[in-house]
């Protein structure tokens, strides 16, 4: 072929054709090119076939051979990306029908029961097989519940006011010192009824307060949890028995309890309970401060006078007793370095320590 | 209290075998914990814990004595050669009860005056500085390895009689730590004819006490009542070693020897010269014997104890057997206060035993199992409902300020019945009426620590003062109090951000009350609660919180599976109602309105209408809003034509053109 037949802003298109054809990203685009190379008005190639109608006419054969190879080239080339667009098009939307799991997705608001309130839940489905029931006593207390029941004598230093919460107006009301005084509540309810029930058991939890300045192991309001069984010929083997079930139900099936005598004016004998370290399993680590044994509760069998206070014969009824801190097992179990945490209720330390079912 | 482990084995040598961690273990095995082990001194110190029953244990001796019962051990005999009493050098009047034993020397001392090294030694070890007085140090050492607190008086300041007397109110005396004490008639003091010289028991006094310049000392071992030497310790807050160990029971029976010993070691010590000695009163009587009950020791021990093993064991431990007809009884010795019934005698012989013997037992289910309590499962439940809904369960102390609690109506007079009187300070000194103050206080310090959304909840008792009733002044009503604040949303690309701090963030609150089944009226009246509302201020706009009394809420179903309900099989159908109504309009009375009508006529095949879409926009006609009401109708029975379902529709329109809606175009 002749170049000098074709006019040279054609042969400028030519040349600048392969790059347009790429540039072009969507079907759009390359509509709009379609239109500038072969479209029936205005475009390349219809100048061209003007420019051979007017061309004399031995050119013509020639002219017309170039302009045929030209649009030949032209169109297929447009076909062909034009396929590939669209198969681009169809592949896009498949993508648009489906979603990137990986995208975050909406979860569901995360609450959390507090650490304290889910141990003593959990405490009451340790007891639950034993049959043990919930029996729970007012905070603000009478000094005979709190301790003229208990056998505390009259003049115990936990007595003062430098122990015990007073109110201002009721020189006899207090904020119970312990869940203890709940023994006395339910002693009194239902000693008169012992007979036909066969004896009493129940757990006793609750919150209660003590003179002590807020700091990293103290705190004035904490929480307890209290137990009792008073049936016939119950002695020390049976509170062994009953802590060995609990705390093997607590901690997995290697727990272990040792007792080791104390003193508490409400039960005789006295013990105080250790289990065998559950972080550790024995072999000695930073929280039972490498003794293998961390202390976990008091107890002990119930004191004839007590017994007695609420009317009950001790010479037919016997019984045992033990109480816990809430906190102090918490603490343990979760090794939560500063007693405070549980009282702030950052949302961030109740959702990690409340694990719901 | 602290024992040298090298003091402890020279009462008792036996224990020169056992390693110091072996000896800790077995103090702790007989219910004396170790706290610590300080072996910075060459020799072992120990801080044993001692329970406030066994003022008997508080000395070397004591210690040893317990050791050697639980090890069938002899003790070392003590260098004491018994005194011959003579007449009394100057009257000793015991005019109270408390002091029912008063053994008394007077000793003139020598020239050449020292505490021993090693005493001072000894004494440095239990935290007492030895003043190398020989009369004072000689009494410290006492007390620390027998347990028996003594006192020596410069004999030279005293004038006239000794008396052991109880106070006269005001009466002064200047103890020894040079403060001046005023008196009261519960205080027991030894005195002489010109006033209170000592405080029976907790401390001697500043103008008689012994110096380097003292020539003449009278010794003082006697034995007081252990609460009068409480209740002085106490009321003075002089907590002193002497008052330790005779509020907690000295051994009567050792007073005498206490002053043998005393004068023993200032004859050796200081050279000094005994005067004379003699006693005033008598060792009162001991505890009355205890009955051996062999069937409450097998009980409580869990097993069957022998009889002469048991026994045994008692005599290890100082009592005595005194045989009556038909029963045996136990007399416990001088120095055990702490036992006085057939189940201390239990314990004794368990804990010599070892509690580790005691066998282990599930008791027997006698009766049966009591439900657990409405009130406790219901509690359990919410918090449980409410955390699956996303909130957090706190738990705040149950006293306030009561200048920050601004309970709202709660009057000021009756707060003051439930304020406390000896609080921690004042800032913890009202029992709250309210949880939510705390409550919107913990809100408010999550957002500080940057929480984008605060779900928080608290079930708690609150208190209500009734003064006017005597058996509950002050009623604890267990309360539920919620709250919501920040914004929701926003953490993933399918949920969109909501303000719950915003005008209509309230709804939340009041859907996730209706999730609890909180009745209507109890969510409407939510308004007039006091602090209910609007976290963080009206112009500061956290989120929302209310609190609504426990017994508000419906207990769980008594029912294991609830009652049968049918419901329709026909096909229910929906129409949808676009309202223009005033901006003012309430939505209860329009909704009540229409949905009185459309059930008067459409009946059982009534079963829903609610608002499912509002829309406020400058395009609706001023004064306007467009409201999308949704009504559902379902026949039990049959399928609905669309003829009645139009006409129940234009039932309901009508109603709410009377009430001033309009359709929507």
């Amino acid at each position: 072929m002749e170049p000098s037949l074709l006019p040279i802003d054609i042969l400028d298109a030519q040349q600048g054709f392969p790059k347009a054809l790429v540039a072009c990203k969507d079907l759009d685009g390359l509509m709009r090119l379609k239109g500038v190379y072969i479209g029936r008005e205005g475009s390349h190639s219809a100048r061209l076939m003007e420019l051979l109608k007017a061309a004399p006419k031995e050119q013509k054969r020639e002219l017309g051979g170039a302009i045929n190879v030209l649009k030949n080239a032209w169109e297929e080339a447009l076909k062909a990306r034009q396929i590939e667009l669209e198969e681009a098009r169809r592949r896009l939307a498949t993508f648009g029908n489906t979603w990137d799991p990986d995208l975050p997705p909406p979860i569901p608001a995360r609450g959390a029961m507090h650490p304290l309130n889910q141990l003593i839940d959990r405490l009451v489905d340790v007891f639950r097989p034993l049959g043990y029931h919930v029996e729970e006593g007012p905070e603000i207390e009478t000094e005979a519940h709190n301790f003229d029941g208990l056998n505390i004598p009259a003049d115990h230093p936990a007595r003062g006011s430098a122990d015990t919460f007073y109110f201002e107006k009721y020189p006899e009301l207090l904020l119970r010192t312990h869940t203890s005084p709940v023994q006395v509540r339910t002693l009194l309810r239902l000693a008169p009824h012992i007979e036909e029930k066969g004896g009493i058991r129940f757990l006793a939890p609750g919150r209660v307060y003590r003179k002590d300045e807020i700091d990293p192991t103290h705190s004035p309001m904490f929480h307890q949890v209290e137990g009792m069984l008073v049936g016939h010929d119950i002695g020390m083997h049976h509170l062994k028995g009953t802590l060995a079930y609990a705390m093997k139900a607590l901690f997995g099936p290697a727990a272990e309890v040792r007792f080791r005598p104390s003193y508490f004016p409400f039960v005789e004998p006295g013990c105080e309970v250790d289990v065998r370290c559950p972080l550790c399993g024995g072999s000695g680590c930073r929280v039972c401060k490498q003794s293998g044994w961390v202390e976990l509760l008091g107890a002990g069998l119930v004191h004839p006078n007590v017994l007695a206070y609420a009317g009950i014969d001790s010479n037919i009824w016997s019984g045992f007793a033990f109480g816990m801190g809430v906190e102090r097992i918490a603490m343990m179990v979760s090794q939560t370095p500063d007693l405070r945490l549980f009282f702030e209720n950052d949302q961030r330390f109740l959702k990690t320590m409340g694990g719901l079912d | 209290m602290l024992i040298e482990i090298k003091a402890l084995r020279q009462e008792l040598p036996g224990l020169c075998d056992i390693e110091p961690l072996a000896l800790c273990e077995l103090l702790a095995s007989l219910g004396f914990p170790v706290d610590a082990v300080d072996t910075s001194n060459g020799t072992s110190v120990l801080e044993v814990d001692v329970t406030a029953n066994r003022g008997d244990v508080l000395s070397h001796r004591g210690l040893a004595r317990d050791l050697a019962a639980k090890l069938d051990m002899e003790l070392s005999a003590l260098p004491v050669t018994t005194l011959r009493e003579g007449a009394a050098l100057m009257p000793v009047r015991l005019e109270s009860e408390a002091c029912p034993l008063y053994a008394t020397a007077i000793l003139e001392l020598g020239k050449a005056q020292g505490t021993p090294t090693e005493v001072q030694v000894f004494l440095g070890h239990m935290g007492a500085n030895a003043k190398n007085l020989p009369p004072v140090d000689a009494s410290n050492e006492i007390l620390h390895r027998l347990g028996h607190p003594t006192h020596a008086f410069d004999a030279d300041t005293l004038q006239g009689a000794l008396i052991v007397r109880w106070a006269r109110e005001g009466e002064k005396l200047v103890t020894l730590d040079g403060v001046e004490r005023t008196l009261t008639q519960q205080d027991l003091v030894i005195a002489d004819e010109a006033g209170a010289i000592a405080l029976a028991g907790v401390m001697g006094g500043e103008s008689t006490k012994v110096t380097a310049a003292t020539k003449r000392v009278l010794l003082e071992s006697a034995f007081f009542d252990p609460r009068t030497v409480r209740a002085t310790a106490h009321r003075h807050n002089l907590h002193t070693d002497a008052s330790y160990r005779f509020g907690r029971g000295a051994d009567p029976a050792m007073a005498q020897m206490a002053r043998d010993l005393l004068v023993q070691r200032l004859e050796a010590w200081a050279g000094a010269k005994l005067v004379g000695a003699w006693t005033a009163g008598a060792v009162p009587p001991t505890a009355p014997p205890i009955p051996y009950d062999q069937t409450l020791l097998e009980r409580v021990a869990g097993e069957p104890i022998p009889r002469p093993e048991a026994l045994a064991l008692l005599l290890r431990l100082g009592c005595q057997m005194a045989p009556e007809p038909g029963c045996l009884q136990v007399v416990p010795p001088s120095w055990r206060h702490d036992l006085s019934i057939a189940d201390d005698l239990a314990e004794e012989i368990l804990r010599l035993r070892g509690y580790d013997q005691i066998p282990s037992a599930l008791p027997p289910l006698e009766g049966a199992p009591e439900p657990l309590s409405k009130d406790y499962l219901k509690r359990r439940r919410l918090a449980s409902k409410l955390a699956h809904l996303g909130f957090c369960q706190t738990v705040t102390y149950g006293f306030v300020d009561p200048l920050e609690s601004q309970e709202g109506n709660a009057q000021v007079d009756e707060q003051a019945w439930r304020t406390l009187k000896n609080p921690l300070g004042e800032e913890y000194s009202l029992m709250r009426g309210t949880l939510l103050r705390d409550l919107r206080d913990t809100v408010a310090l999550n957002l500080d620590r940057g929480a984008r959304e605060v779900r928080l909840f608290e079930i708690a008792p609150v208190f209500v003062a009734q003064p006017q009733d005597a058996t509950t002044p002050i009623q604890e009503r267990w309360t539920l109090a919620l709250a919501w604040a920040g914004e929701t949303g926003g953490e993933d690309p399918l949920t969109p951000v909501r303000k719950v701090s915003a005008l209509a963030g309230k709804s939340h609150l009041i859907g996730v009350l209706k999730a609890l089944d909180v009745p209507d009226a109890a969510i409407l009246s939510f308004e007039r609660w006091p602090l209910a509302g609007v976290v963080g201020g009206a112009k500061n706009q956290l989120g929302w919180q209310f609190e609504v009394p426990l017994e508000a809420i419906p207990d769980a179903a008594d029912r294991v599976i609830p009652a049968f309900k049918a419901f329709s099989r026909f096909p229910s159908v929906e129409r949808d109602l676009s309202l223009l109504v005033k901006l003012d309009q309430g939505y209860r009375p329009l909704a009540d309105a229409m949905t009185t009508k459309v059930r008067t006529s459409a009946r059982e095949a009534f079963q829903d209408l609610r608002c499912v879409d509002v829309f406020r926009h400058k395009s609706l006609p001023e004064g306007r809003q467009a409201w999308l009401l949704r009504l559902r109708f379902q026949h039990p029975a049959r399928t609905l034509t669309s003829e009645e379902v139009d006409g129940w529709m234009a039932s309901a329109l009508d109603v709410a053109r009377s009430l001033g809606a309009e359709l929507r175009g």
